[in-house]
């Protein structure tokens, strides 16, 4: 239908008046007078060239404004065909295995992000070390080597691979030997690999270098059985543990699974069974496992030794020839008496370990072990570890052999001799006489650093970057019978190769493709094994992650070698050799820590900022010396001494004192001192390896050495400096005597008070998060602190932030000392104090005992932090959860202040862009491995731990979508996750089946400073001693 | 504010002879109508660059973070919070001249109250930068008002103390300065009136139209009671709210309930002391013998003496309670403070606040000049001494032993803090050159009745009683501005 409406635009219009009509016909209603302008008058006008220039300084302002600042360009590209697998947003698991443990890798758009444990981890049931935790941040290390290096410059693969053959080509025609040095390999398809080159070189030969050597427990089994193994240790089999310096929930073989067996004896579940098991260790520094046992008795390295030999004595009740008593050392010789006692009563599940690398000494600890029945329960030969298998006479004849000239070739694989060999400048001398060196070494050159290499792969000839091992296929194979897969989580980064998979190359293999080469391998030998076949078990290989074969029987061992004279006195001659003269030498013990261990991870900034677990040091090692003893030698915490090897080798090192090291002795740990790892790790600490002397076939780690000070001081970067509880209800604390009679004794927590409150209760439905954490189970290794790290994008922020007390991390590991005077503790700093004045009871210091706090926020019912915040940053959710609304966070600090823990963290710098925090994450590579659930904080906020808020929402979310209610477990946080010792568990407290709530429960459970009535949902378990009250 | 003749036994507060409402006139206005001395460039050279360094190191805690300072994880205030409260402790002795001595109708209060308040306002300016700098974010601090916006209940926290101390020092800040402004109307329209020129015209906007008729003056005695009346509570409550951002908290040695008591002595100590620093230096420099005089410095020192001795049975009080309540963490708190690594700032606190005020009891040093100056200086000293043991000391131990720190400052917060007083002096030496740094309408209305030479006229008229006018003329005998020899004739 037609309008006939007419619509009109102004009364002019309507009325049609003339004027209207005339103006109408024109474009313009009214005329412009362009004409005017254009007619020369304008131009000639004053106005238009005053409009001129005003429009040309605003067009110029305006432009050269403009063009100050840089917009940044951000691309963000989509997926133009999206992988079937990658969902933005949804992560991705992919089992993998690291240092022969069964993992997962999770990935968010193609980017490992964080490592977390296979559940079905046969070793730790999905405990990972902080240095597993650590690894992921490697894969994005921007100073690994981007190409491969010919002759010290930037190459193509091609150019190294023509070149290294045609040398390979000469060499062989040549006939000299031909040298592979790898750190101990157990991976079947690298080994098959290193066969098939020693095939097709037959003058070649491959040598196992453990930097940190158990060589001596190796020969030691060939001595006494004949099996040239290390035996799979089974504490979980054990009642009764002595350990002669054996660091073996730290560094020492398997921390992580020793820590799961060793506490499956002492957790909640074991201690409601009215069983615990009992641990005494003699050792001279304090280790992570000395701190976690119910006796320690520090001992000389040079008592070591004879202790062992009057534990044989005690137990067989023969004497050696050459005892003698620890005449210097009462306790020491009182303890021997009272572990032989206990060990004999448990007979069957008893162990001894040893620390120690000596051949003779390790073999008397066999012959205890076969006393005591052992073998075939706490000790598995038939199905041996293959963690290590480094012989130390091995590379000890290669530096002879290259010193002789007889080698032409050596590759070095996950080895850096020229680093951490004792005698590294021999090495390198010898080396420089081999005419083909080959580093499959990643460190490298990245920007401005203008070094090439690690401290071996800069020697080299050629250096062939390996893969991370995130970017490889392989396997593992760490204990008889447990095979675990490989498998690439991410695209090789840069321009890097498999190891592996350059050796097929360098022998014209006719597989070169190490993927199907592995493929291979397992489908020729390892997947039969797990009952699988074909491509269908290799495809279930990659789900599971690992093949088990059921272990062996194992069987109890006899010695081949009856006579033990010569042994105990090759041990007592090892021992007189420590003996020191004068004031000032000491006896120096080399151990390796459970943070950075030999070394090879210097580079890695979460673990150099990881607190090492007892003295609570970043960033360095140091002198640990006796509090007495330094006294006595008139030095202070932090004074820089020299320590001078008999060889003239010499370090300094600032002071630690360390209650309960044994008097006369300084530690030093290994694995600091890098020259090039890297802009983190290099110039971190001293370099210990070359006080490691060569001794009786192996490398020792005690020597005599001299100290003195040299007047400077420097400060320790530790994250605790009082290390006492001062007595507080913070901690507490029982003996396994009164457990057994009172199952809450020790717990002061007066549960009785009628408590008011000032707010309102609210209600929390559904959820309420809460945690328990059993003191008795946590050993304090750290490896939470650096999963909470990886998981909550916790920034690192270096030596001297750490010096300021400006740390960042969300969960720390609290570590208080306590003194045993007179049957009880002793924990005020005064009492401590007056204690080590008064000489009469200064050993008590010695008797120190050691009490691990996992402490992270506590998510108070009645929140201090919350009240206080002017603004609402910091809420309470309906889950019973503190929330940090970092957006609205001023600053102000109160919060942090009002902390009664001290958990909160504030941002003091913006440490994800600040040019000062450069080293550690601070550049566009390193910050892939950000967890993108996860904001990064702005300088200026504060933060905490938020329970992994994170992974409770995506739990909620995936309980949702499967229309099921969330079941307990479905949520488990970082630092929970992470725990080889099960310390941590996390749950709902509405639901009263949950594990949590069953754990808080317990009649040992406390709340930290509950007095204050802030209400903290964390409970922690007292802490279980087995001590004994005193026998003659 | 009559000026009948009042008794003859009270100490004159005026001195000189031949004062005129001109002379006085002439007298204040010397520094504002004059080219500034040598002695005010020396100063004010000295003060601008301290107010360079403060600008110098709040840009440099501006640019890097909060991380410039010396603070960490378990000491999270020091420094700021405790010039933050310093400065705020001093402004009270203002407020407390300006409107409890007005309410109390204590005359003296005339010749020093323009000063004090300038100083009050100048010290809060102090400490509200310091409320901003000590912020993570500064540029977020605008979250701390309660603003409508577009997140619906998204409101600040009214349980926190820090919301308090935004409206404290807020209010503080707004009605000392109108309290202030509207007591210089009527000595600005006198600069307006001798002024020329632009001076004139600038002097003339500011005097708000100032006419001096007796409607006016009526008008202006209303409401400056009316400010009194409510510069008085705040007194009280400003600093009151100050000391709940520590009692409220679960810290041990802040959470108890003397503090706001404790507090208000405090400050008023400290102010007190402040104005007795400034004026001391100012009366000799400007020439104003005559209208701040012995009796003025005396009645300060009392006061100091009195607000220090509550200062001091405070601390007392503090230890006594700490070791009555039986709880393990207030105990420590307060052992620590006296013999833990901070024990020198304790006892420097001790010292300076406890001690030294109560030299004042001897009256040869309560009216001694330089002694006065110099305690003045000793009690702020050991007022910012109580500030930072109450700070740090409290914060580096409290409950997790492990997370015990010590604390150590930086250039950047020693900066600050000189640059602070650097800007307050700065704004204080401005101040006395372009307003009357004593109010001259209040000052005239005491010559007829109190001022020495009403007073010699009263002796000279013979009608007095000779054991009063004794006593009279023994109290002139401490003052620096009478000359005793024309009382020998009387």
């Amino acid at each position: 239908m037609e309008s006939n409406k007419k619509y009109w635009k102004g009364l002019e219009e309507l009325n049609n008046s003339p004027e209207f009509v005339e103006l109408n016909k024109h474009e313009f209603a009214e005329p412009i007078p362009i004409e005017e302008i254009l007619s020369g008058t304008g131009l000639m006008n004053k106005t238009p060239r005053r409009n001129f220039l005003k429009a040309l300084g605003f067009g110029v302002g305006a432009v050269s404004l403009a063009a100050c600042e840089k917009v940044p360009v951000h691309k963000s590209i989509p997926y133009l065909i999206k992988p079937e697998e990658v969902t933005p947003g949804i992560a991705n698991y992919y089992t993998s295995s690291y240092d022969g443990h069964a993992i997962l890798v999770k990935t968010r758009e193609g980017r490992p992000i964080k490592i977390e444990g296979n559940p079905n981890d046969v070793l730790s049931k999905g405990g990972v070390s902080a240095s597993a935790q650590a690894s992921v941040l490697d894969l994005y290390d921007a100073n690994r080597l981007q190409n491969p290096m010919l002759k010290g410059s930037s190459s193509s693969w091609d150019a190294v691979d023509s070149f290294v053959k045609s040398e390979l080509a000469a060499i062989k025609a040549g006939g000299k030997k031909i040298r592979l040095v790898t750190s101990t390999v157990n991976s079947p398809s690298t080994l098959a690999v290193i066969a098939d080159f020693v095939a097709a070189y037959p003058t070649a030969k491959h040598i196992n270098y453990d930097a940190v050597s158990y060589t001596g427990i190796i020969q030691a089994n060939q001595n006494s059985f004949g099996k040239a193994v290390l035996p799979h240790y089974r504490f979980d089999n054990a009642d009764v543990i002595v350990s002669f310096g054996a660091d073996f929930l730290g560094s020492w073989i398997s921390g992580e699974e020793f820590t799961r067996q060793y506490v499956s004896n002492r957790n909640a579940k074991s201690l409601e069974a009215k069983k615990m098991s009992r641990h005494i260790q003699f050792e001279s520094g304090m280790s992570l496992t000395g701190s976690n046992a119910d006796v320690r008795i520090p001992v000389k390295p040079s008592e070591e030794g004879i202790a062992i030999i009057s534990l044989y004595n005690a137990i067989t009740g023969t004497t050696l020839p050459g005892s003698q008593k620890l005449s210097n050392n009462a306790s020491a010789e009182k303890s021997i008496m009272i572990a032989a006692q206990e060990l004999k009563a448990a007979k069957g599940k008893a162990l001894v370990v040893a620390g120690s690398n000596d051949i003779a000494t390790q073999t008397l600890v066999n012959a205890i072990n076969v006393e005591l029945a052992s073998y075939g329960s706490t000790i598995d030969l038939d199905n041996p570890s293959k963690k290590y298998a480094g012989n130390d006479s091995e590379i000890k004849e290669l530096v002879a052999d290259m010193k002789a000239g007889s080698v032409d070739a050596v590759f070095f694989l996950d080895a850096n001799p020229a680093y951490d060999y004792f005698g590294a400048k021999e090495f390198t001398d010898a080396l420089a006489k081999v005419r083909l060196k080959v580093s499959f070494s990643d460190r490298g050159a990245n920007g401005e650093v203008t070094t090439i290499g690690d401290e071996t792969s800069s020697l080299c000839t050629v250096i062939a970057p390996n893969h991370n091992y995130l970017e490889q296929w392989g396997d593992s194979n760490i204990i008889e019978g447990y095979y675990t897969v490989i498998q690439p989580a991410i695209n090789p980064v840069y321009n890097t190769r498999q190891a592996e998979q350059s050796l097929l190359i360098w022998i014209d293999a006719p597989v070169k493709e190490y993927y199907t080469y592995v493929k291979n391998n397992w489908e020729k030998t390892l997947l039969a094994k797990g009952g699988l076949a074909g491509q269908a078990g290799w495809e279930t290989l990659l789900q599971t992650g690992f093949v088990k074969v059921a272990d062996k029987a194992a069987v109890s061992y006899s010695l081949i070698a009856k006579d033990l004279a010569a042994v105990a006195n090759t041990i007592n001659t090892q021992a007189a050799k420590l003996v020191t003269k004068g004031d000032d030498q000491v006896e120096l013990q080399v151990y390796a820590n459970s943070v950075i261990g030999d070394g090879k991870k210097a580079n890695n900034p979460w673990l150099q900022e990881l607190p090492e677990p007892v003295s609570k040091v970043t960033w360095e090692n140091f002198a640990a010396i006796a509090p007495k003893f330094g006294e006595k030698l008139g030095y202070k915490e932090g004074d820089v001494i020299k320590i001078t090897s008999p060889n003239g080798y010499s370090v300094s090192l600032p002071v630690l004192f360390q209650p309960g090291q044994a008097q006369g002795t300084v530690s030093v740990a290994v694995g600091y001192g890098r020259t090039l790892a890297g802009p983190v790790g290099n110039g971190v600490g001293q370099n210990a390896f070359p006080f490691l002397t060569a001794s009786n076939g192996t490398l020792q780690s005690s020597s005599v050495a001299t100290i003195a000070k040299t007047g400077e001081i420097s400060i320790l970067a530790q994250t605790q400096t009082h290390h006492s509880y001062e007595g507080r209800t913070v901690i507490q604390e029982t003996t396994f005597e009164k457990y057994k009679k009172d199952a809450s004794s020790g717990n002061r927590s007066e549960r009785e008070h009628k408590v008011y409150s000032l707010w309102d209760e609210y209600e929390r439905p559904q959820y309420n998060w809460v945690m328990a954490i059993d003191l008795n189970a946590c050993t304090g290794c750290g490896a939470c602190v650096v999963a909470c790290n990886a998981e909550n994008n916790v920034p690192v922020v270096g030596k001297d932030e750490v010096r300021r007390r400006r740390e960042m991390h969300w969960i720390r590991i609290d570590r208080y000392y306590s003194f045993n005077e007179d049957g009880g503790a002793v924990t005020k700093e005064k009492e401590i104090g007056a204690l080590q004045k008064d000489t009469a009871h200064m050993d008590n210091m010695d008797n120190v005992s050691v009490v691990y706090q996992p402490m992270l926020c506590q998510h108070c019912d009645h929140a201090p932090c919350e009240t206080v915040c002017p603004v609402l940053a910091t809420v309470h959710s309906s889950e019973g959860l503190n929330h940090m609304a970092y957006n609205r966070c001023i600053g102000t600090r109160y919060c942090a202040n009002n902390c009664p823990y001290k958990v909160r963290r504030f941002n003091w710098f913006n440490y994800w862009n600040d040019s000062r925090f450069d080293n550690y994450l601070n550049n566009e590579h390193t910050q892939l491995v950000l967890n993108p659930d996860v904001v990064t904080r702005f300088r200026g906020v504060m933060e905490k731990c938020s329970m992994c808020i994170q992974r409770i929402q995506a739990g909620k979310l995936k309980a949702k979508i499967e229309k099921r209610p969330l079941k307990d477990g479905d949520v488990k946080v970082a630092c929970q996750q992470t725990c080889s010792a099960n310390a941590i568990v996390f749950g709902n407290m509405n639901d009263p089946e949950s594990e949590v709530a069953k754990a808080l429960k317990s009649e040992r459970t406390y709340y930290v400073l509950e007095e204050l009535n802030v209400q903290p949902g964390i409970g922690y378990q007292v802490k279980v001693r087995n001590t004994k009250e005193v026998q003659a | 504010m009559a000026s009948h003749s009042e008794s003859i036994i009270r100490e004159p507060l005026i001195t000189g002879e031949n004062i005129t409402y001109a002379q006085i006139t002439d007298d204040v206005l010397r520094p504002v109508e004059n080219t500034p001395t040598k002695a005010w460039w020396i100063g004010f050279t000295v003060a601008s660059l301290g107010a360079l360094l403060w600008v110098v190191a709040v840009s440099y805690t501006f640019w890097f973070g909060i991380g410039a300072w010396g603070l960490n994880k378990t000491v999270g205030w020091a420094w700021d919070i405790t010039g933050f409260v310093w400065w705020v402790g001093i402004g009270h002795a203002g407020t407390l001249i300006s409107a409890v001595l007005l309410l109390f109708r204590q005359n003296w209060r005339n010749s020093i109250n323009r000063s004090a308040e300038a100083m009050t306002i100048f010290a809060v300016i102090c400490a509200a930068t310091y409320i901003v700098a000590h912020m993570g974010r500064p540029w977020m601090a605008v979250y701390s008002l309660p603003l409508p916006n577009q997140y619906g209940s998204l409101w600040v926290n009214f349980n926190s103390p820090l919301i308090w101390d935004v409206f404290a020092i807020s209010t503080y800040f707004s009605v000392s300065l109108v309290f202030w402004y509207t007591g210089l109307l009527p000595d600005i329209a006198t600069i307006r009136d001798r002024a020329k020129g632009v001076k004139q015209k600038i002097y003339s906007v500011l005097s708000f139209g100032w006419t001096g008729s007796v409607k006016t003056w009526q008008r202006f005695e209303t409401v400056s009671l009316i400010l009194a009346g409510i510069s008085t509570p705040l007194v009280l409550s400003v600093h009151t709210i100050v000391s709940m951002d520590f009692a409220t908290s679960l810290e041990p040695g802040w959470h108890t309930t003397i503090f706001p008591p404790y507090f208000v002595a405090g400050a008023i100590f400290s102010g007190f002391a402040m104005v007795q620093t400034l004026l001391l230096v100012a009366r000799k420099v400007l020439g104003l013998e005559n209208y701040i005089t012995m009796f003025h410095i005396e009645s300060m020192n009392k006061i100091i003496i009195l607000t220090g001795s509550i200062v001091g049975v405070a601390y007392l009080t503090e230890f006594f309670i700490a070791w009555y309540s039986g709880v393990e963490y207030e105990q420590y708190a307060f052992i620590n403070r006296a013999t833990g690594p901070y024990w020198w700032a304790y006892w420097s606190m001790m010292s300076c606040n406890v001690i030294s005020p109560q030299l004042f009891w001897v009256k040869k040093w309560r009216t001694s000049i330089p002694f006065s100056w110099v305690l003045s200086i000793v009690v702020n000293i050991g007022m910012w001494f109580e500030r930072f043991v109450i700070i740090v000391t409290s914060l580096h131990r409290d409950y997790i032993p492990s997370s015990w720190a010590m604390f150590y400052p930086t250039w950047v917060e020693v900066s600050i803090f000189i640059g602070s007083i650097g800007v307050f002096f700065t704004l204080f030496l401005l101040f006395i050159r372009v307003l009357p740094s004593v109010a001259m309408a209040e000052v005239k209305l005491l010559l007829k009745g109190s001022s020495e030479q009403a007073k010699k006229k009263v002796l000279a008229g013979g009608h007095v009683d000779a054991e009063q006018a004794q006593f009279y003329k023994e109290s002139l005998e401490k003052f620096d501005s009478v000359e005793m020899a024309d009382y020998a004739k009387i």
